[in-house]
């Protein structure tokens, strides 16, 4: 009965454990995925409108170029919270 | 170092019969950069207009267009080539006299001769074309017109025509319309015309040829080859003559160039009838040379000044001031922006911390190697200024890749003989991780570390950039807001030393408690922190809204790590499938099935890293580069210098 019991409990931490595990990953691919998504929302405008001011003068690379990356730190920062979750 | 090379303001008098000597001088020396003399009745300037071209300006222009005719005829472009001699300028004066007129002679007759056998080749295939829908006509064309009683149309048809009239008429099937010859009486063309009509009948011209057009067409194909053959003939004679020419045109072409400048540039000074005054900007090393210089050449009958500077008012020209390995960063400050005179110049840092940046998110051997062979590639290819500048950057980084790939123990994605000497990346992909796991705290920690130093700095050399160009009261305010930014975010970094634990950081959670529940790390981060908010609000108290950048600008350095780590994953995820489950398996069973597994993972193996060489190459450049721009420079950095661009050119195939 005991033996019984405490094999019982041993699968069931497995699978807890596992379960555990597949519940991070979700929170990784979530933390990227999103992130991810917003910063394309961000760029979109600003994409454009570099593009747009590039055409008219090409000195406006440089900070064209600047102000479409900076919302990158967002999916920079979903990627370090994917990192931590997983390893 | 760290700022643009001091420059003097130059003034230079002298009489007009002096223009000459002294323009030839300032080109040679290639260190004045002319202000334009602008009419706009500047104090001091009264009377004076715009000069006028030196003598030759217009002979030099002729010239210059017909050697950039030839040129054109050859194809030859001066950037691409590059000079096996270089003439002097006797020489090139003698060349210009006695051979130049001569090519010029020869190539225009080529040429055009050339352009006459071209046209001929052309009606010639225009002829054939005519000729098309006849070929299979076997009838002599000349008896196809100059009828009196009879009426001839050739033309497309879309089905067979019905028609009435006694006629004679063939009919070539083709694939969608058929070509039909009808012959009727001339009294009933009208009528034929009409039937013909029905057909949907496009008329073709009678070609005015005598014999078949199957002889015709035969005879102007003759025709085009032997054209074809002349034609050669004179292109190899043409390139004969760009084989022995090509040094000296590019030559011309730059001397004419050289003339039509010096000549034109009496157009950028102020000049009354008697004298002209040339005023512009001189590196202040050479200012003493130059004068004396001028002096030479004119035998005293100049007036040379150095003017003082006045950083605020003066635009003063901008001119890197940099130790030769720092060179190729400057493009990529000039794509931001180029800094102002009294600006700290930051190309220095960017030179030392772009490639390791680029090394610390690559970091991997193979890929290093990659990208130095590519560069060594390109250099064949590419021969202007600026794609050198950017390749001798892109070298930069490739062997910083390497050196931390050799730290990080990695090519492509496997892991050297050698266990990593600094922080291990090795991610556990595909349960082929060595024993030790990736440090990812620790990589982590670092890169927060890189961004506090690199925001302190940035901070740092805000205050310097106030202190230098601001003035009165508000340059103390500047100076002591940059402070208080540096105070915040030391604060705040106090603040979390004292509650948390984190390795590889100070630990100030045991520090003992001193008031209010709160230890002494506590209180320090709590007046820094205050101390810097009142600093930042005394200069503009909107900024006050900017402080949680503090926190998102450092932890944006952390890309450096996460970057790097996600082309890690990238590459090692490529090695897993490759390997793992298509080369492995198949090596097992070598049927065909194996084979076909082999050669599919060898495939994976190949495009997935080309894929993540191109990933890695903008990664890592993009970030590298934007943890410049954003995090870095907008702490201190404004731009807006005007470039440098002294009188003269550098010259390539011709020496004075």
């Amino acid at each position: 009965m005991a033996v019984e019991a405490v094999a019982i409990a041993a699968t069931d931490l497995a699978s807890i454990q596992a379960s555990q595990m597949g519940m991070k990953a979700i929170g990784a691919g979530l933390a990227v995925g999103l992130t991810g998504v917003g910063t394309g929302v961000a760029e979109m405008g600003i994409g454009a409108a570099a593009v747009g001011a590039i055409a008219e003068n090409k000195d406006f690379f440089g900070l064209g170029l600047l102000f479409t990356v900076i919302p990158e730190t967002i999916v920079i920062f979903g990627l370090v919270i994917a990192l931590l979750l997983l390893f | 170092m760290l700022a643009p090379k001091p420059m003097s303001r130059v003034l230079i008098v002298a009489s007009r019969d002096q223009a000459a000597p002294i323009v030839e001088e300032l080109y040679r020396e290639h260190l004045f950069h002319i202000e334009d003399y602008v009419e706009q009745g500047r104090e001091g300037y009264e009377g004076f207009k715009i000069g006028s071209p030196l003598e030759g300006a217009t002979e030099a222009s002729t010239e210059l267009i017909k050697v950039r005719a030839i040129e054109n005829v050859f194809a030859i472009r001066g950037e691409d080539i590059y000079a096996k001699q270089i003439l002097s300028q006797p020489e090139i004066h003698k060349k210009i006299e006695t051979d130049l007129p001569g090519i010029e002679k020869e190539v225009e007759e080529l040429a055009g001769a050339r352009s006459k056998l071209d046209t001929k080749a052309k009606e010639c295939e225009q002829k054939i074309l005519e000729l098309a829908p006849f070929l299979e006509i076997p009838v002599d064309l000349a008896l196809l017109r100059g009828f009196r009683n009879f009426a001839v149309f050739a033309g497309y048809v879309s089905r067979d025509p019905s028609i009435t009239i006694p006629h004679e008429m063939q009919v070539v099937k083709g694939k969608e319309r058929s070509f039909a010859l009808v012959v009727v009486p001339e009294k009933n063309r009208a009528e034929v015309e009409r039937q013909l009509q029905e057909a949907q009948f496009q008329a073709v011209t009678i070609p005015e040829e005598d014999g078949t057009a199957k002889a015709r067409t035969a005879y102007y194909t003759e025709q085009i080859v032997s054209l074809k053959k002349e034609i050669e003939t004179i292109n190899e004679k043409l390139a004969k003559i760009k084989d022995a020419h090509t040094d000296l045109l590019v030559a011309c072409e730059e001397a004419f160039r050289a003339k039509i400048e010096q000549t034109e540039a009496p157009l950028r000074f102020a000049t009354t009838s008697k004298v002209f005054v040339a005023e512009g900007w001189v590196p202040a090393d050479n200012a003493k040379t130059l004068g004396a210089a001028l002096d030479r050449v004119t035998g005293g009958k100049v007036f040379v000044s150095e003017q003082p500077v006045d950083p605020v008012h003066d635009n003063v020209p901008v001119e890197y001031n940099n130790p030769t390995f720092a060179k190729p960063a400057q493009m990529l400050m000039d794509i931001y922006s180029r800094p102002t005179y009294k600006e700290v110049d930051p190309t220095l840092v960017l030179a030392i911390m772009f490639p390791i940046f680029f090394g610390v998110i690559v970091g991997d051997v193979g890929y290093g190697l990659l990208m130095l062979a590519l560069c060594i590639a390109l250099w064949k290819f590419f021969k202007g200024d600026e794609a050198r500048q950017f390749l001798k950057v892109l070298r930069n980084a490739s062997i910083m890749s390497i050196i931390f790939g050799v730290l990080y123990s990695e090519f492509l994605g496997f892991e050297c003989p050698w266990s990593p000497i600094i922080f291990s990346r090795h991610l556990n992909i595909g349960g082929e991780a060595g024993a030790h796991g990736a440090a990812i705290t620790e990589l982590l920690i670092v890169s927060v570390w890189v961004g506090i130093l690199y925001v302190t700095l940035g901070r740092a050399l805000g205050m310097i950039n106030h202190a230098r160009q601001d003035h009165g009261e508000h340059r103390m305010k500047a100076v002591l807001a940059n402070f208080g930014w540096i105070a915040v975010m030391w604060g705040i970094i106090i603040a979390i030393w004292s509650m948390f634990p984190i390795p590889l950081m100070l630990d100030l959670t045991g520090l003992p408690i001193i008031a209010v529940g709160l230890s002494l790390g506590l209180i320090i981060a709590i007046v820094l922190i205050v101390m810097g908010v009142i600093f930042i609000a005394r200069d503009s108290v909107l900024e006050i809204i900017e402080i949680p950048t503090i926190i998102s600008h450092v932890l944006s350095y952390t890309r450096l790590t996460a970057v790097g780590l996600s082309s890690v994953a990238i590459a090692m995820v490529i090695n897993y499938m490759a390997i793992g489950m298509f080369i492995n398996p198949g090596m097992k069973d070598l049927s065909i099935v194996g084979i076909v597994m082999i050669i599919v993972g060898v495939l994976i193996f190949l495009l997935g890293h080309t894929f993540n060489l191109a990933l890695g190459m903008l990664d890592g450049g993009l970030h590298s580069i934007r943890l410049h721009y954003v995090e870095f420079f907008t702490k201190f950095y404004k731009g807006g210098g005007r470039k440098y661009i002294p009188f003269g050119m550098k010259r390539r195939f011709t020496e004075d």
